[in-house]
């Protein structure tokens, strides 16, 4: 029973991360239909943001949030102006095409730049780990864990309360009427993407003391990303969250109780199915 | 027998029943006109014919065989052609070869297949426009095409969903002929329409739906004062 | 004379690295065919029935072990192997479009992404079947003496010549495609399948039966890859990065078209494999690079463009002819 607690308790924790790497890239969809292929780099150079905040200046990960955040919007604001918006008349597998070209670019700039090691990050509080109800839980994972909280909440207050959320969500609707209605969507595009892109890199940066950090991680990443965001539903914040925590704590469970070799497999098979028998994600909301 | 049976045809959509209990039938050699206010589901009872959708229950049958579960490439085999509400041309193609497509269904060779295609197309009057673009015709001629290449299968029956649809008065009556000359060469016509004229000058028989269920079935002279059908379009007063 | 002028060109061009015998040089082209058949095989299915797949890297890795188990564990001889590897890997392919045709567009894509990795996860697990993450070997290759010249193994020439066939057959089996029932039924395909249905075009069988061709010729590459570089492994042979560079390579060449491949792979390759000798790691960002730049100012790719040009310039001089000028 102990067993199946901590697996269900780490599939959570990590299922959080993944929620919210996923919410970046349903938004996006759910405005622009667009598939943002080098989501997985965003969240990489978070990672490596935090990694070299901390190597060449000290700074903890958690903190270095901070900065990384609001410079990896404005960074996403600048992708979209200067390298997406161009293509977007040019059709929906065109996009796909080129943001493929895009993270295939960012990930190897990055080796580049930093060769193919893998890094690790080592915080001196990192090393026991809490042990709340007599499970086990590491300490950055579980910081990681209540900062995502925190963020997921803020972003769904930000969709839910003000009008720009709310100018966001009608575009994710019917863009067609939100023009209409005289919401700018240009504005709402530029600001979407950059919230994106915000949230992988802090999600990026939020996971970097736990994984092995390397500039080929969007490959992995990626693909778990898809298979949140069409269990959730393509589009859908909510189904982001609930496809984030059913694969982390499938995995989790999958790793103990099956294999810990296929652990990832399972992932993709729940994937498949969904993609087959409910491709609007298992809530019925994506598009 | 008749050449198409539509017997206790039913579709359900979660909740809504799109069509009901239907049942006509469809002698070979006349034209059927099927007809009902917006949502009676006429395009429904096409797509169920020809197999886009499966139906919930009910069986319909060509010279007495079912088609019911048959992918609609197979439904267009055994020789029930359709057109769509709103046209779908093969757009990056030329006239001639969205039509030669269409040939290939019967004519393996490629040269055999334009040749049919090509007399298709002189037949509904896009002869002269065969090498322009399917997107750069005018809704009429887009109309033609779209029944170019129902008849380059060579069917026996064919279902024309609105063909008149946003044509001008000159231009339906074009139509109208148009329709009359494909039974004369002896493929069987149902359609879909709304423009009352045509259906009253072209159509032998007119089969009356709403919410999905048959309301009459008769003469186009007769059913146009039965009284159901006149409460079904203008509400239970005017009857 | 004129028109056989671009075919002579062609041979000579091709004979002219076997002339120069220099190994380097060699093992570019050798890359070069070696792409140009990946590229084409995915350009059948990619370019020409519309649908993008991400995980054609599944097939070229069934042509691979196939070929390795059928000669390291039965014996067969290799070449036999690289034809008995595509066909495994067409075979292959059919329950995957079963269950990934159901989708469409961005959809279908990201559903052969996961079959791809599920086919990666087999091979690194299934140990009986594949060795598991340390994969197979050649260390021999029979000795064989077709016409009396025995065939040394050693030489680049050889596999030079073997790549240089395959290449050529799968740009023959485009060119065929092009012009077959087949062919233009996935235009219609491509154009609006709902309309091709209803024409009478099983839309279906003609995804299959063209994913079938595609996975035979990915197979075949991959059955090379493992004669010509003698190691396989899941990393190696069934990895993502290899399904994108496929993409990329008929993508940046020209999409649905015959000689786009050849232009792609030569592009991409040579420019890939100066940086990779130049830089170690990083080599693809040239692919990535190209990628965005092609999709951005020259998506018909660029033998499309080339093919634009030639056709516009060939217009003018007819028009400068038929004036008189």
């Amino acid at each position: 029973m102990e067993t199946f607690a901590q697996a269900v308790v780490s599939g959570v924790l990590t299922g959080t991360l993944y929620a919210m790497i996923g919410i970046g890239l349903t938004i996006v969809f759910g405005v622009m239909r667009i598939i943002n292929i080098a989501h997985g780099e965003m969240v990489m150079l978070g990672m490596f943001g935090a990694y070299w905040g901390q190597t060449l200046w000290k700074l903890d990960p958690f903190l270095s949030l901070l900065l990384w955040t609001p410079l990896m919007f404005l960074a996403g604001v600048l992708v979209y102006r200067l390298l997406v918006r161009p293509i977007l008349g040019g059709g929906e597998l065109n996009t796909l095409l080129y943001t493929a070209g895009l993270s295939l670019l960012v990930a190897n700039v990055a080796l580049l730049l930093w060769s193919g090691d893998y890094r690790t990050i080592s915080l001196s509080y990192g090393a026991t780990p809490l042990r709340p109800l007599g499970l086990s839980v590491a300490a950055p994972l579980a910081i990681a864990f209540a900062v995502a909280l925190g963020l997921t909440g803020a972003l769904w207050a930000f969709l839910a309360r003000t009008n720009l959320g709310r100018a966001i969500r009608a575009t994710s609707q019917n863009a067609e009427a939100a023009v209409l209605m005289g919401v700018d969507v240009e504005r709402v595009a530029l600001v979407t993407f950059g919230l994106g892109t915000a949230l992988a890199g802090a999600a990026g940066v939020l996971l970097a003391p736990s994984l092995y950090l390397y500039p080929t991680v969007g490959e992995l990443l990626i693909v778990k990303c898809f298979v949140v965001v069409v269990l959730g539903g393509l589009g859908s914040v909510p189904g982001a969250i609930a496809g984030g925590l059913l694969l982390g704590v499938v995995e989790s469970l999958g790793a103990v109780y099956v294999s810990a070799a296929y652990k990832d497999g399972i992932g993709f098979a729940l994937f498949l199915a969904v993609l087959l028998y409910r491709p609007s994600g298992l809530f019925g909301v994506g598009r | 027998m008749p050449l198409l049976e539509v017997e206790r045809l039913t579709r359900h959509f979660g909740g809504l029943r799109a069509v009901g209990d239907l049942s006509f039938t469809v002698r070979e050699g006349e034209i059927l006109a099927l007809i009902g206010p917006n949502g009676a589901g006429k395009t429904t009872v096409f797509n169920l014919v020809t197999g886009f959708v499966r139906p919930s229950a009910g069986d319909v049958r060509l010279d007495g065989a079912s088609v019911i579960g048959l992918r609609p490439h197979a439904v267009a085999r055994r020789g029930i052609a359709r057109t769509f509400q709103i046209v779908k041309p093969f757009p990056g193609l030329t006239v001639r070869e969205n039509a030669t497509l269409a040939a290939f269904l019967r004519h393996h060779a490629r040269r055999d297949a334009e040749a049919a295609a090509v007399a298709v197309l002189e037949r509904v009057g896009l002869g002269a426009r065969a090498d322009r673009l399917a997107s750069s015709l005018t809704l009429v001629d887009q109309k033609r095409l779209e029944l170019a290449k129902a008849l380059a299968t060579e069917p026996r029956l064919v279902l024309l969903d609105e063909p008149m649809g946003g044509l001008n008065p000159s231009e339906v009556d074009v139509a109208a002929e148009l329709v009359k000359s494909i039974r004369q060469r002896g493929v069987t016509v149902v359609l879909v329409e709304h423009v009352m004229k045509a259906v009253m000058r072209v159509s032998d028989r007119v089969v009356v739906l709403h919410h999905g269920e048959k309301i009459a079935d008769g003469a186009p002279s007769e059913v146009v004062k039965d009284p159901a059908v006149i409460a079904a379009y203008f509400g239970k007063r005017a009857a | 004379m004129r028109r056989a002028l671009p075919w002579v060109v062609g041979v000579a061009a091709a004979l002219a690295p076997l002339a120069l015998g220099d190994p380097f040089l060699l093992h570019v082209c050798i890359l070069v065919l070696m792409w140009t058949l990946l590229g084409a095989a995915w350009n059948v299915l990619g370019g020409f029935a519309g649908q993008v797949s991400f995980g054609h890297a599944a097939l070229f890795g069934v042509g691979a072990y196939a070929t390795m188990i059928l000669y390291l564990k039965l014996g067969v001889a290799p070449w036999w192997g690289i034809l008995l590897g595509g066909a495994l890997a067409a075979a292959a392919s059919l329950p995957v479009g079963l269950v990934c045709f159901r989708l469409r567009g961005p959809y279908f894509s990201l559903a052969t992404l996961a079959v791809a990795e599920l086919f990666r996860l087999l091979a690194l697990n299934w140990e009986s079947l594949t060795n598991g993450p340390v994969g197979f070997l050649i260390t021999a290759l029979p000795q064989i003496a077709p016409f009396g010249h025995p065939v040394d193994w050693e030489s680049k020439a050889t596999f030079y010549v073997m790549a240089a066939l395959l290449a050529a057959g799968a740009l023959a089996a485009t060119a065929w495609l092009k012009r077959s029932r087949l062919g233009a039924y996935l235009v219609a395909v491509r154009e609006d399948e709902d309309a091709a249905e209803a024409v009478g075009i099983d839309t279906v069988r003609a995804k299959s039966v063209t994913l079938a061709l595609s996975a035979f010729l990915a197979g075949l590459g991959g059955g090379f890859y493992a004669l010509y570089f003698r190691y396989i492994d899941p990393d190696a042979v069934l990895q993502i990065g290899l399904s994108i560079e496929m993409v990329f390579i008929a993508v940046v060449g020209g999409l649905g078209t015959v000689g786009g491949p050849l232009v792609g792979a030569l592009f991409l390759t040579v420019l890939g494999e100066t940086m990779r000798h130049r830089l170690q790691v990083g080599h693809l960002v040239v692919y990535g690079a190209f990628m965005m730049l092609v999709i951005r100012f020259m998506p018909e790719g660029l033998w499309g463009r080339a093919h634009r040009l030639f056709v516009a310039v060939q217009a003018r001089r007819s028009k400068h002819a038929a004036l008189g000028g």
